[in-house]
């Protein structure tokens, strides 16, 4: 998909957990693990407000678009 | 509800096998009585549900072959229609019922109803002209009304599909 995820990148930067992460915005490990795998088909504004908040960072530093 | 729903498809599976037990013994017993009728050619003044058929078999064997064949193939799609529907049945799961493998049988299904129905108009054709062609011969009629069931099993098919890409989506929205 062209739509790259860098959830993985910016948990690193973080230095913060998938299980951290899961306890700190209320989405289940293996939703998370969809999300940071790029098998995920959409995500709700909600999730990535709280995904945004809980790393501190931007919806463009999670999604990243490459023509392949 | 969705006890009722369990129950409703528990009933439609029993009547699914029992309508593919029947169809195979209605496929079955034509070609078993064509069989017989090699052997004791005038076993066919008595052919299934008492039809005579002896005048068709001295007219032209392979005619007689064609028509039986075509008779019992019929009832041979017809059951494995039902055997498809005896799988669509048992595969389903009340608690996540769209799935690929579902559509695509009810999709097989709507295929062998219209290969059925094809049959049956061909049945039908060669029949009216062996009707023609033989003073006195009688044979049965197959209904050939079962496209618009197709076109309505093929229709179910494809929003079943479409079912299935939105669970999909709505499985790996986040």
């Amino acid at each position: 998909m062209p739509i790259i995820v860098n959830l993985d990148v910016m948990m690193a930067r973080r230095k913060m957990s998938l299980n951290e992460l899961s306890e700190k915005v209320d989405i289940t490990l293996a939703n998370l693990s969809i999300l940071k795998t790029g098998k995920a088909k959409a995500i709700r504004f909600s999730t990535l407000e709280a995904i945004c908040n809980a790393l501190d960072c931007q919806p463009g530093d999670l999604l990243e678009f490459s023509k392949e | 509800m969705k006890k009722r729903t369990e129950t409703i498809l528990k009933v439609l599976n029993v009547f699914a096998w029992i309508a593919f037990i029947a169809l195979m013994v209605k496929s079955g017993a034509v070609l078993f009585a064509y069989s017989y009728t090699i052997a004791q050619p005038n076993s066919a003044k008595d052919f299934y549900e008492h039809q005579n058929l002896y005048p068709l078999m001295q007219y032209n064997f392979w005619q007689y072959t064609t028509s039986i064949i075509l008779r019992a193939a019929i009832p041979a799609i017809q059951s494995y229609t039902a055997f498809l529907i005896i799988k669509v049945l048992s595969r389903i799961k009340l608690s996540n019922p769209f799935t690929m493998e579902v559509a695509n049988i009810l999709e097989k299904i709507s295929y062998f109803i219209l290969a059925a129905w094809i049959v049956a108009v061909i049945y039908n054709s060669h029949a009216s002209w062996l009707i023609n062609e033989i003073p006195g011969l009688q044979l049965p009629k197959e209904s050939g009304d079962s496209i618009f069931l197709a076109g309505v099993v093929f229709v179910i098919a494809q929003i079943f599909k479409k079912g299935v890409e939105i669970q999909n989506e709505n499985e790996l929205t986040v």
